[in-house]
C-alpha cells in the first residue's frame, strides 16, 4: 500500500467521475494542470455509468444494502498550524432511490417460457424467441445500460465539445434513426426531417406543406414570432392553424416542451432541433455505441493522456482548510495527505452539514426495460428511436423514451433495452408503471400480444442534478460542486457547469483546446533534437514569449 | 506553463511535410519513368503491372497509365478472370481516391465487360455504396447504366431503386430523371392507377418543398411526356413554303419540273420554315390560264399542290393543324380530367405558397394546355406575379408572355382568310410564331416594348403595311426583302443611325416611312441621306 502512496502534491484533486467532473479533468490536465481524479466507486462515470447486465444486479444490490458508516477517523495528526477539517460524506445515500425490480427473476422466467395459445396463432409472434433471464443472465456482457438516458443534439455543446477537443477520437456514435411519438394509443412516427415530411403516409400535401412553412419560418426569427411572444406555445401552435396532427408533432415531439411553455421557450427548442437536424443524419441525435457512460471515460481518458492520475474506489476523507477559508490539501482514504490548489467534487460527496439548507431536491423517475421486439417494427430490425410520451392522464408527467437496439453495442441481439425518464411526481414505479403497461406487454397484462414483452424492468429514483445547488454551500472558495446527471434530454447542464468551474480554476485558459495529433507531441530529449531549420527555434521563441507575456498577468 | 505538453510547431510540421512530399515526388517521378521506357520498349510483363498500379493508385487521373495497363491486360492470357478480378479490386482502392475519376471508371466498365465471369450483383451495390455517399456522382451513375444494361436488372427493380433514392433525397434530380427513362419502358401505355401513383409521389414531393425544381421538372415531363411531334404542315403561297432544309424540295409546275434556286428569307438562316424560289423568266406567262404547282419535298416523301386559278396573281394551300400541334403546348399528353384535377391540385398550393414561382409557371403552363383563351386574364395576372417574384427572370416570363399573347391572337384569328394581324398594347418583347404570318398584308404591332424587329419577320412576304409606333425598336434587321411592303410605321421608336436602316433598302416598294420620335431624326442631313437610301419613298415625315 505505501509502495502505491499517490504523489503528495497535485494542482487539482477531483472527486467523482461524472461527466461534469470528468470534463474538467481533461480540461485541466489539457493545460498543463497535475490532476489527480478519484472515484470511491470501482467503475467511472458515478451516476452516468453504464452497467453490463449483471454489473447492473451488482448495483442495485449495493443500493439494496444499508451503508455502513464507517468510523469517523481522527486526522489531527496530519493537520498544520492554523488548519481546520472539513469530513465529506462516506457514501451517496441520497441520489438514488426507490428501486423496483417488477420482473425479477422468478416472475420473468415461467411467463416467458410458457408459450402462449395466440402467440402461435401470429407469425411473427412464433418468430419471436423467447429469451429467458438466465439467458439475459449469460449474456450479460452484451449489455450496456445506462443509468441516466440522454441524447446528443447534433450542434449541443457536448458535441462541439468532443470536437473542439479532439475527444471524439476515443468513441464512436449512431445516428438516432427515428423520432416516434403515443398518441391515440398508437405509436407513430414523426416526420421530422425534409425526406420524412416527404415520404409520411399520415400527413396530407397540405399538411405537409404547412409543417414544412412553419419549420422553415422558425428557423428565421420573424416579426410576426416577436408579436406573439406573451402567450403560451400550445396557443401559438393553434393559431398558426396547422390541425391536431402537427400540433402535436410540433409540441411534444420537435419542440419536446409542455402545454404551458411560453412561446419564446417553445420556438427556441424547435429552432435548436431544426439546428441539429441533418448534420449527421436524419433526426437531431446522435448516441454514443457502447452506451453514454463511455463519454466521462472518454474525458478521462484525455486527461490521463495529459498526465492526469486515476485512482478508483478511492476516495477523499476530509479537506484541510486554512485561516483565509481555502482548501490547502485533502485526506484521502488511505489517509494519506495531497496537498492541491482546487478541489472539484460531485455533491453527493459533501455531507449534509456542509450544504445550505435548501428546497429538497427534485427527483427523476427512471426506468430501464429489456424487451423482445421494438414499439414500432420496421424493415431494418436496427432502428434507435426516441420516443416522445405526453403526459398519459392529467397529473401525469411527460415521459421521454429511448428504445436502443443491439446495434448501440448496449443490448443483446434480439432484444431492444428501452430506458424511460420522467421528472418525478411520485416514486418512479408509480410514474412510469401506467406507460409501460400502456405500450408493452408485462406479465402483469395478458391483452394484446403485439406488442412487446417486457423480459426485465427496473424502476428507481435519481436525484435531479438541475435542481442541485452547486453555488453557496459552507464550503471553501477553491471548492467546486458538481450536481451530477439533470433530466434534460441534451448534456448542455454538465458542459455549461465544467465551463465555469475550469472558468473559475484557470481563468485565463482557454477550454479544451484541440488536443494535438500524437505524431506532433514533441517528447522530452527529442526537443534536444537540433531540428535543423527556424522551426525549432520559434516555438522556443513562442514558448518564452508567452511566460513573459502570463507573468504581469499573474501578478496583477 | 511547466508540464503542459509540447507541440511541433506549424513550421516544424511543414517541414517534415515538405520533406515527405519531397520524397513520395521523387518515387513517383522514378516509377513514371519507368513507366514510360517500359511502354516505349513494348513490355507487358507483370513488373509493368505493378509500376502502373503503384502510380495509379496514388493518382487515378493518369489516362496514359490506364491505357498502358489495358494494353499489358490485353496481352495477358492466363487466368483472365482471377487477374480481371483483382483489377477491380484494385479499381475500388482508386475509387477511394477519388470517387470522381474519369480515368478509374471508364477502365471499372472496360474491364467488367470483358471479365469471363461478371458479377454483376457486386458491381451493383458497388454503384449503390457510391451512390449513397454522393447521389450525383455522375460518374457512378453512367457505370450503373452500363451494369444495368449489361445484366439485364428488371426495368420494375430499377423503378424500385430511384424510389429508394428519392425517398432519402428528393432533390436529386438523377433519380427523377431515370425514373422518367423508365416509366414509358415499364408502362408503354401509360396505364391510368400508375399515373395516378406517380402524381402523388411528385405532388409530395412539390408540397414538402416548392422550391425544390427537381420535382416540377418531373412533374412538367409527366404531364407533358411523350416525344413533341414535328409537325409539317404548310402554305403554299405561289412560290412557298415548307418546314424543312432546302435539300430536296422540288417544283414542279403544269407537270414540269422546274430547276429553281431555293433560299431562306434571311441570308442568316439556313433552317427555316419558309422557302422561297424565283419562277424562272416566263414560265407563268399569262394568268389567262389555270396553273398547277407542286412542291415535294423528297426527303420526307410528302409533297403539296396549289392551283393559280384563272385571272388570279394569287393562290395559297394551307394543311389544317391543331392548335396544340402549332405551338407545341408542353402538355400535351395527358387528358383534360387529368389536367384539370392537377390544375387544382396547383391551385391549392398557390393557394399557400402565393409567390411561389414554380407553382405559378406550372399553372400557367396547365391553363394553357386546358382553354388559352379561356385563362387569358388570369394567365396574365400570373405573369404579372412572377416578374414581382422572380425578378432576375423577369425577362424571360416578359418572352414567354409575349408568346402566349401571341399564340392567342393567332387563335383568335380566323384562318386565311383574315389578313390582318393586330396585337397592339400587349406588352410584347419578343415575336414568335412568324410562321404561322405568312400570309399577313396588314400587321399592327404598336405600342409594345419590342427592341427589335428579328430577322425571322423576313417570313411574312406578303406583308404591306407594318405599324410598329411606340415601341423600343432599334433593329429593323427583319425587313429583308419584303417586296410587297409599301408603308412603314415606326413614330416614337429607337432608331438611332442611318445604318439601322439599312435594311429597308432591300424592299423595292417602299413609298411612306414614318420615323418621327426617333433619334435619327436629330442627324444632319437625314433627309438627304434618306432620299439616297430609299431612293423609291416618296412621303417619309421626320
Amino acid at each position: 500500500m505505501a509502495a502505491e502512496d499517490l504523489p503528495s502534491e497535485f494542482d487539482v484533486v477531483i472527486l467523482g467521475t461524472g461527466l461534469a467532473e470528468s470534463v474538467v479533468a481533461a480540461a485541466c490536465s489539457r493545460v498543463g494542470q497535475r490532476v489527480l481524479h478519484l472515484d470511491r466507486n470501482s467503475y467511472y462515470a458515478a451516476n452516468w455509468a453504464s452497467f453490463t447486465f449483471n454489473g447492473l444486479l451488482t448495483w442495485i444490490q449495493q443500493h439494496h444494502e444499508e451503508s455502513q458508516p464507517e468510523e469517523v477517523q481522527d486526522w489531527s495528526s496530519l493537520l498544520e498550524e492554523g488548519e481546520e477539517l472539513i469530513y465529506l460524506s462516506y457514501s451517496d445515500s441520497t441520489s438514488i432511490s426507490n428501486l423496483q425490480q417488477t420482473a425479477d427473476s422468478e416472475g420473468v422466467e415461467p411467463t416467458a417460457d410458457l408459450p402462449r395459445p395466440s402467440a402461435i396463432q401470429g407469425q411473427s409472434e412464433a418468430s419471436r424467441k423467447k429469451i429467458s433471464y438466465a439467458q439475459l443472465v449469460k449474456e450479460g456482457r452484451q449489455f450496456n445500460i445506462d443509468l441516466v438516458s440522454k441524447l446528443m443534439f447534433s450542434r449541443g455543446s457536448l458535441v462541439d465539445l468532443l470536437i473542439k477537443s479532439n475527444v471524439s477520437r476515443y468513441a464512436e456514435f449512431k445516428n438516432v434513426t427515428r423520432i416516434l411519438t403515443y398518441r391515440h394509443g398508437n405509436v407513430e412516427q414523426v416526420p421530422c426531417s425534409r425526406a420524412d415530411v416527404f415520404a409520411s403516409r399520415q400527413l396530407s400535401v397540405v399538411e405537409k406543406r404547412k409543417l414544412m412553412r412553419f419549420l422553415t419560418s422558425c428557423l428565421e426569427e420573424t416579426e410576426e414570432q416577436q408579436g406573439e411572444m406573451n402567450i403560451v406555445f400550445s396557443l401559438f401552435l393553434c393559431d398558426q392553424q396547422l390541425g391536431d396532427n402537427l400540433e402535436h408533432f410540433l409540441l411534444h415531439s420537435i419542440a419536446m416542451v409542455t402545454e404551458d411553455t411560453p412561446t419564446e421557450v417553445g420556438l427556441a427548442s424547435t429552432r435548436h432541433f431544426l439546428r441539429c437536424l441533418g448534420r449527421y443524419g436524419n433526426t437531431p441525435f446522435l448516441f454514443p455505441v457502447y452506451g453514454l457512460g463511455e463519454i466521462p471515460q472518454c474525458f478521462c481518458r484525455m486527461s490521463a493522456v495529459f498526465g492526469g492520475v486515476y485512482c478508483l474506489r478511492h476516495s477523499v476523507r476530509c479537506l484541510l482548510v486554512d485561516k483565509d477559508n481555502r482548501c490547502k490539501a485533502v485526506i484521502d482514504s488511505r489517509g494519506q495527505r495531497i496537498s492541491c490548489s482546487h478541489f472539484v467534487v460531485d455533491s453527493s460527496y459533501v455531507a449534509t452539514e456542509q450544504k445550505k439548507v435548501t428546497t429538497p431536491t427534485r427527483f427523476l423517475s427512471r426506468a430501464i426495460l429489456i424487451t423482445d421486439a421494438s414499439i414500432l417494427p420496421s424493415n431494418s430490425g436496427q432502428q434507435v428511436s426516441m420516443v416522445t410520451v405526453p403526459p398519459i392522464a392529467a397529473g401525469f408527467p411527460v415521459v421521454m423514451m429511448v428504445e436502443l437496439c443491439s446495434s448501440t453495442m448496449t443490448c443483446l441481439p434480439g432484444t431492444y433495452l428501452v430506458h424511460l425518464t420522467c421528472q418525478s411526481v411520485g416514486s418512479a414505479f408509480d410514474d412510469l408503471s401506467p406507460v409501460v403497461t400502456k405500450m408493452f406487454h408485462t406479465p402483469e397484462t395478458d391483452d394484446q400480444e403485439t406488442r412487446p414483452s417486457v423480459l426485465w424492468c427496473l424502476y428507481f429514483n435519481m436525484a435531479d442534478g438541475l435542481d442541485v445547488e452547486v453555488e453557496g454551500h459552507n464550503l471553501p472558495s477553491n471548492v467546486y460542486l458538481c450536481s451530477g446527471p439533470d433530466g434534460h434530454l441534451g448534456h448542455d447542464h454538465a458542459i455549461r457547469q465544467a465551463q465555469l468551474i475550469f472558468q473559475k480554476i484557470l481563468p485565463e485558459e482557454d477550454f479544451c483546446p484541440p488536443a494535438p495529433n500524437p505524431e506532433d507531441v514533441l517528447y522530452d530529449g527529442e526537443s534536444l533534437l537540433p531540428t535543423g531549420g527556424g522551426g525549432g527555434d520559434n516555438s522556443g521563441w513562442g514558448e518564452k514569449g508567452e511566460e513573459t507575456k502570463e507573468n504581469p498577468q499573474t501578478e496583477e | 506553463q511547466h508540464g503542459r505538453v509540447k507541440i511541433k510547431s506549424t513550421a516544424q510540421q511543414e517541414e517534415e511535410k515538405r520533406k515527405e512530399r519531397e520524397k513520395k515526388l521523387k518515387i513517383y517521378i522514378a516509377a513514371r519513368d519507368a513507366c514510360f521506357s517500359k511502354r516505349k520498349e513494348g513490355i507487358c510483363d507483370d513488373e509493368a503491372l505493378q509500376l502502373t498500379q503503384q502510380l495509379l493508385s496514388s493518382n487515378p487521373d493518369f489516362a496514359t497509365l490506364w491505357n498502358y495497363r489495358r494494353e499489358i491486360l490485353m496481352h495477358l492470357e492466363d487466368e483472365v478472370q482471377k487477374i480481371y478480378e483483382a483489377e477491380l479490386s484494385f479499381l475500388e482502392s482508386c475509387l477511394k481516391v477519388n470517387p470522381k475519376s474519369y480515368g478509374s471508371w471508364h477502365h471499372r466498365g472496360w474491364v467488367s465487360a470483358r471479365l469471363p465471369q461478371p458479377d454483376w450483383a457486386r458491381e451493383l451495390s458497388l454503384c449503390d455504396r457510391c451512390l449513397s455517399l454522393d447521389d450525383r456522382n455522375f460518374h457512378c451513375w453512367d457505370y450503373r447504366r452500363m451494369v444495368v444494361k449489361m445484366s439485364g436488372v428488371p426495368v420494375d427493380q430499377e423503378l424500385g431503386f430511384t424510389d429508394h433514392l428519392i425517398g432519402s433525397n428528393f432533390s436529386n434530380y438523377s433519380s427523377w430523371h431515370y425514373r422518367s427513362t423508365l416509366l414509358p419502358l415499364l408502362h408503354p401505355e401509360s396505364p391510368e392507377p400508375l399515373c395516378l401513383s406517380e402524381y402523388e409521389l411528385v405532388q409530395n414531393a412539390f408540397f414538402t418543398d416548392p422550391n425544390d425544381q427537381s420535382a416540377w421538372f418531373y412533374y412538367r415531363w409527366l404531364l407533358g411526356r411523350g416525344i413533341t411531334k414535328l409537325v409539317t404542315c404548310g402554305a403554299l403561297f405561289l412560290s412557298l413554303v415548307f418546314q424543312a432544309q432546302s435539300v430536296g424540295l422540288l417544283l414542279v409546275l403544269d407537270g414540269q419540273p422546274q430547276r429553281v434556286e431555293w433560299r431562306s428569307v434571311h441570308p442568316r438562316f439556313k433552317h427555316s420554315p419558309v422557302w422561297i424560289c424565283d419562277l424562272p423568266p416566263g414560265t407563268i406567262s399569262d394568268i389567262t390560264n389555270e396553273h398547277n404547282l407542286t412542291v415535294h419535298w423528297t426527303e420526307k416523301h410528302t409533297h403539296r399542290d396549289c392551283a393559280l386559278y384563272t385571272g388570279r396573281t394569287e393562290s395559297y394551300c394551307r394543311d389544317s393543324a391543331t392548335d396544340q400541334e402549332l405551338f407545341r403546348s408542353e402538355l400535351s399528353v395527358e387528358k383534360t380530367s387529368v389536367l384539370q384535377s392537377e390544375l387544382q391540385s396547383c391551385n391549392q398550393l398557390q393557394e399557400l405558397e402565393p409567390l411561389n414561382k414554380w407553382c405559378l409557371l406550372t399553372i400557367i403552363l396547365l391553363m394553357r394546355a386546358l382553354d388559352p383563351l379561356g385563362y387569358e386574364k388570369e394567365t396574365l395576372a400570373h405573369f404579372q406575379t412572377l416578374k414581382e417574384v422572380d425578378s432576375m427572370r423577369s425577362a424571360y416570363y416578359s418572352d414567354l408572355c409575349s408568346k402566349f399573347m401571341i399564340e392567342n391572337t393567332i387563335l383568335k384569328m380566323e384562318y386565311a382568310e383574315v389578313r390582318v394581324f393586330s396585337i397592339s398594347d400587349k406588352n410584347l418583347t419578343t415575336l414568335c410564331h412568324l410562321d404561322q404570318l405568312l400570309l399577313v398584308t396588314h400587321i399592327n404591332l404598336s405600342s409594345n416594348q419590342l427592341q427589335r424587329l428579328p430577322p425571322q419577320f423576313a417570313m411574312l412576304q406578303c406583308l404591306e403595311v407594318l405599324e410598329a409606333d411606340n415601341n423600343n425598336i432599334e433593329n429593323l434587321e427583319g425587313l429583308f426583302c419584303l417586296s410587297k411592303l409599301e408603308e412603314i410605321n415606326l413614330k416614337n421608336n429607337n432608331i438611332s443611325t442611318l445604318a439601322d436602316l439599312q435594311p429597308l433598302a432591300s424592299c423595292p416598294k417602299i413609298k411612306r416611312l414614318d420615323l418621327r420620335g426617333n433619334p435619327v431624326t436629330q442627324m444632319a442631313k437625314i433627309e438627304a441621306e434618306l432620299a439616297e437610301l430609299l431612293p423609291s419613298v416618296t412621303d417619309i415625315l421626320l
